[in-house]
Formats: structure tokens, C-alpha cells, sequence
């Protein structure tokens, strides 16, 4: 991101801080919800009413909620959630990118409704066809298996959407230089348009990832199996399972179901800003 | 046919093929390649739309889930009548929609024109605006919903302030706006992001145009700014209406709908429909007056999309 130097001090002083209280602004929530998550229980609520720099700085430190969370099955629902999103992430990527690369490389009929399906479909929210979608997976067997959860992500339009504009832009000579010297199209795919790609790659994996890390409605109709409990549900069945929630290990689920998308997204979060700015989304 | 061979086929002298065999060659590649998102279309979207309206025109027994009557439009005309709870959820959702595609617009365009000024470490800031949208919903809810308790931590700082204590999620006049806040929470980020991206495609020469002529700030902002910000801002809009029409999480994990259905979202309302009350057809009739409404929304979105082209 280019930054150009501040012209007048006064005035870049001022919108920095007022950049920094927004952004604690949003950040107040991660931060009670860091903090609690390593509070004994009891301290959670006692130094709420009325707030002081009590409610959000522990005053004793412990890991026994995470210790404890890790003992209820947590855990096993957080593989859970990293297998299935692999999956997603995985397959998800080579649909959109053989689907990106085909209808803006390749000359077909038909290939801008075919795009125009694809982005218009796929932009249709999975959750309004998760009922009945249900029942087709049921039977079909995949009901309680990584796959059958793994497929409420699996089309992305956006993904799509960002790989074509972006494969528009690579001047077609490449691929007719590459095409005269006899590689075939998905070889031009792999070797020649795909390492200039990884910018809207990346963009397009992370939507992937963060989409299917946080479905909700999908594992709760086909995975009734608690063995197959993905973090989200993990998580809201320790506050409503149980008469009385334990917030510490609510808090430290919580946090651990953050850290993941919210690290990667830290990470590589200015793949997915350049993507959408050059996208043609705007202006 | 092996490498060497199709070298030799198209490289050093050797006669080309007529254009139109390689075109055609190319033309079947192109559908193989498209070949799996189209089933992962029919599959995950298509069929299972059909399935739902099918089904929206039958009526299963009740004692046993297999006898299926045809019905015609019975199920649309008991939504749109008799049904208790369809057209509150209708209601609800459209308010929800409005409300909160409303005060996120406003609020994550006042801070992609905050982001884009000049200052220290902006972009980090503006990060951390955009970090909530990976925080899975369930978890905004969770703690979301653990801060509007009544003796919560928004609560707290209320007394802090010397105000009442509010019944947020309690309260059938608050409960919805206590869900736009955590909506709004989660989205303002993203959707600044692309208004930020459209910002930047303003070239400065017409903003210093515009100052030069004496044009102070705000009329900078309001009559060219905006304008020209034009294209984003109907993205943003309508893709945001996409992404809150069909809101279940919150409603599920934190309100049950209530209270009084005053958080009845249409999404919850299906999934109720669906799994506590039986009644599978209700609920695919539901689905197919909902696919209409986002397939209409889609498409404006698409055109949008596709005008920049």
C-alpha cells in the first residue's frame, strides 16, 4: 500500500488517532474476548457492573479453562473443522480455477453464460438450499463424512469471479506462444498462468477457508454425529447444553476458532485487499 | 499423441491446422475444464432448488413421511393466509435487512474516506476494522451475546455512564437492533474494503480540481466523491443485502427467534419449519419464494459486476 507522507502534521496526527481509537473500537470485543478466556470463571462477570479497567484486564491469569475446554471434545471438533476446511479450500481452488481459466482463456459457445451461471449460481447463499440439499446427501450416504460437510463451500463465485478478471488480464500471447511450442491448455494453466496468480489465488482460497470455517447451519443437518462435530457447533453447544454455561471455556472455544482464519487472514489479508481492488468490483 | 509428436505437428514448417479444428479442439477443452463447477452447480444449488419446488407443491402425511399428495398451490396460499409465523418472519427479515445493509453502508463509508487519508500505520489500523468478517459468526454471536446479558459488559459501561441498564436481547424492541450491532460489527470491515478500492480509483487530479476551484471538503465529498463512488457503493448495497437475508446464527444460538418472533428470521423460520414442526414441504415452499427474491438481488449484482467490463 503506498503511503504518502503526510502534508500537514496537525492533521495526520488526528486521523491517525482517530484510526487507532476506531480500530480499538472494533477490537474491544477480541479483547474481552482474549482476556476472559484466561480468567477463572468466577472473575468473569464480578468486575463487569459498572466497567472498569478490571472487566477486560484479568487479575489473575490461568489456563485451566483452555485445559478444561480441550477435555470436553473441543478438540476434537477443532480437527474436525481443519480437516473439512482443508478439504473445501483444496478442492475448492481447483473447481474455480479450472472453471476461471476456462471461461476467460478458452473460446467455447456459450462460454459467458456458462460465467454468468457460475458467478449468478453460486451467489445464491448455500443456507437457502441446505434443507433440501440435506435430504439428497442423506441419500447418497455422505451424511456424518468430511466430504458430505466439506460441500456446503465448495462453489464460490466470488472465487471464480476473481480468478477470470484476473486471467483476462495476462496478454493471450503467452498462452499462444506456449500453445505453438505444443503445451496443452491445462499445462498453460499450471505453468504459465497460475505462477503469475498468486495474488487472486490466495484471495480465493481465503474466502474458501474463512466460508466454510464458519458454516453452521450445514454441520448441524448432516453431521448429528458427535464425533463429526465441527468448532462452530462444538461451540455453541457449551452455551446451550449445559443449564450453566462455563464463559471461561466458552471464551477460550472462542478464541481458538478465531485464531486460525483471523491469523491467516493477518497474514496474507493484502492478497485479498490488491484482489479486490483490482477486480473491477468498483469504480 | 506424446509431446514430440504434436511439436512436430504445429511447430517448424509443418503445415497449421485450419483454424477451425483448433478452435474446436479448444472448445471441448473449455467445457472439460468447466466440466466440475457444473456439476458442483447442479448438484449443490440446481437440483436441490428443483427438489424444493417439487416438493412445494405436495403435502406429506403425517404418520408416515413417504405418502406425498399432490397439493397444487396449497402451501403458498397457507403461507401467504393462515400460517402463524410466515409473514412475521417476512416482516423481520426485511427490517433486519434494511436496518443493518443501512448502517453499515453509512458507517464503512465514512471509514474508507477515514483509511484513505493520510496518517501513521493506517493500513494496519484498517486491518484490524477488517478482521471480524474471518471471525466465524458463531463466535461473534457467542461473545456478542454474552456482552448484552443484563449484567454483561455493555451493561456495565452504561452504569459507567450513569445510564440504565438495557434488556438488549430480552426485549422485543431491542433484540433486532442488538443483532444489527453484531452484524454490523462483523461486516463494516469487508464491505470498507471495497469502498476503500473505490476511492482509490478516483483520480487525485479531480479532487485537487475540485479544491482548487474552492470547493471546500464537504462539497468535495458530496458532489464529486460520491458521485463517482457511484458503481461500489450499489456493489456494496446489493451484495450486502445478499449476505444478511438469509441471517440464522444469532437467531439460533441466542434468541430462538424471540423474543415474541421479534428476531424470526426467514431463515430460521425454514429451519424451524423443517426439523421442530415436520412440515418439510412448508418449508421448501419457504425456500422457493426465498431463491426467487436472492436469484433477483444476484442478478442486479451480477449486472453490476459485468457493466465495468
Amino acid at each position: 500500500m503506498q503511503q504518502t507522507e503526510p502534508k500537514s502534521p496537525g492533521l495526520a496526527v488526528f486521523n491517525t488517532a482517530l484510526g487507532i481509537f476506531v480500530a480499538f473500537l472494533f477490537m474491544l470485543p477480541v479483547i474481552w474476548m482474549v482476556t476472559s478466556s484466561i480468567r477463572p470463571n468466577a472473575e468473569i462477570f464480578r468486575y463487569l457492573s459498572p466497567l472498569t479497567i478490571w472487566s477486560v484486564v484479568p487479575t489473575r491469569v490461568t489456563l485451566e479453562n483452555i485445559v478444561g475446554l480441550l477435555q470436553t471434545g473441543f478438540a476434537r471438533a477443532l480437527v474436525n473443522s481443519l480437516v473439512v476446511t482443508m478439504i473445501t479450500t483444496g478442492l475448492g481452488l481447483i473447481i474455480a480455477l479450472l472453471a476461471g481459466f476456462s471461461v476467460s482463456v478458452l473460446e467455447f459457445p456459450g462460454r459467458d453464460v456458462l460465467f454468468a451461471l457460475f458467478v449468478v449460481g453460486f451467489s445464491v447463499p448455500f443456507d437457502a438450499v441446505a434443507v433440501p440439499l440435506s435430504a439428497q446427501v442423506r441419500d447418497v450416504g455422505l451424511t456424518n463424512t468430511y466430504f458430505g460437510l466439506a460441500l456446503a463451500g465448495l462453489g464460490n463465485g466470488f472465487a471464480i469471479y476473481l480468478l477470470r478478471q484476473f486471467f483476462l488480464g495476462i496478454p493471450r500471447s503467452l498462452a499462444e506462444a506456449a500453445r505453438l511450442d505444443g503445451a496443452s491448455w491445462l499445462r498453460i494453466l499450471f505453468s504459465v498462468y497460475l505462477p503469475l496468480a498468486k495474488g487472486p489465488v490466495t484471495a480465493a482460497g481465503l474466502t474458501l477457508f474463512v466460508f466454510q470455517w464458519q458454516t453452521y447451519l450445514w454441520p448441524l443437518l448432516v453431521a448429528s454425529d458427535p464425533s463429526m462435530q465441527v468448532g462452530p457447533v462444538a461451540l455453541a453447544g457449551l452455551v446451550s447444553l449445559s443449564g450453566t454455561v462455563d464463559f471461561s471455556q466458552m471464551f477460550a472455544g472462542a478464541l481458538f476458532l478465531s485464531i486460525v482464519p483471523a491469523g491467516l487472514m493477518l497474514w496474507l489479508q493484502r492478497y485479498f485487499v490488491q484482489s479486490v481492488a483490482r477486480s473491477g468490483m468498483t469504480g | 499423441m506424446s509431446e514430440v509428436a504434436r511439436q512436430g505437428a504445429s511447430g517448424q514448417g509443418t503445415p497449421r491446422k485450419p483454424d477451425n479444428a483448433i478452435k474446436w479442439g479448444d472448445a471441448v477443452t473449455g467445457y472439460l475444464l468447466a466440466l466440475p463447477a457444473v456439476v458442483a452447480l447442479l448438484y449443490l444449488r440446481v437440483i436441490p432448488a428443483v427438489d424444493a419446488l417439487w416438493e412445494s407443491f405436495h403435502q406429506r402425511s403425517l404418520f408416515d413421511q413417504t405418502q406425498k399428495m399432490f397439493v397444487g398451490l396449497e402451501n403458498y396460499v397457507f403461507l401467504f393466509t393462515q400460517s402463524p409465523t410466515f409473514l412475521q418472519s417476512v416482516k423481520v427479515t426485511l427490517l433486519f435487512v434494511v436496518l443493518t445493509v443501512a448502517v453499515q453502508t453509512v458507517v464503512a463509508l465514512a471509514l474508507a474516506v477515514l483509511f484513505t487519508q493520510k496518517g501513521w500505520g493506517m493500513s494496519f489500523w484498517r486491518t484490524l476494522v477488517f478482521l471480524p468478517i474471518t471471525i466465524p459468526t458463531a463466535v461473534s454471536a457467542v461473545v456478542w451475546g454474552t456482552a448484552f446479558r443484563g449484567d454483561g459488559i455493555i451493561n456495565g459501561f452504561l452504569l459507567r455512564l450513569g445510564l440504565d441498564p438495557q434488556p438488549f436481547l430480552a426485549s422485543s424492541s431491542q433484540a433486532l437492533w442488538s443483532i444489527t450491532i453484531l452484524a454490523s460489527w462483523i461486516g463494516v470491515g469487508y464491505w470498507m474494503v471495497f469502498l476503500i478500492a473505490g476511492l482509490k480509483d478516483i483520480p487525485d487530479e479531480v479532487k485537487e480540481a475540485a479544491s482548487l476551484d474552492g470547493a471546500g471538503a464537504f462539497r468535495t465529498f458530496f458532489s464529486i466523491t460520491l458521485p463517482l463512488l457511484r458503481r461500489p457503493l450499489a456493489f456494496v448495497v446489493v451484495a450486502n443485502t445478499v449476505a444478511n437475508f438469509l441471517q440464522f446464527v444469532p437467531a439460533a444460538i441466542l434468541t430462538q427467534g424471540g423474543p415474541q418472533d421479534s428476531t424470526r428470521f426467514v431463515m430460521y423460520e425454514i429451519y424451524t419449519q423443517a426439523y421442530v414442526q415436520g412440515d418439510v414441504s412448508l418449508a421448501d415452499t419457504q425456500i422457493v419464494l426465498v431463491l426467487c427474491v436472492l436469484l433477483a438481488i444476484v442478478a442486479v449484482q451480477f449486472r453490476l459486476l459485468k457493466a465495468k467490463d
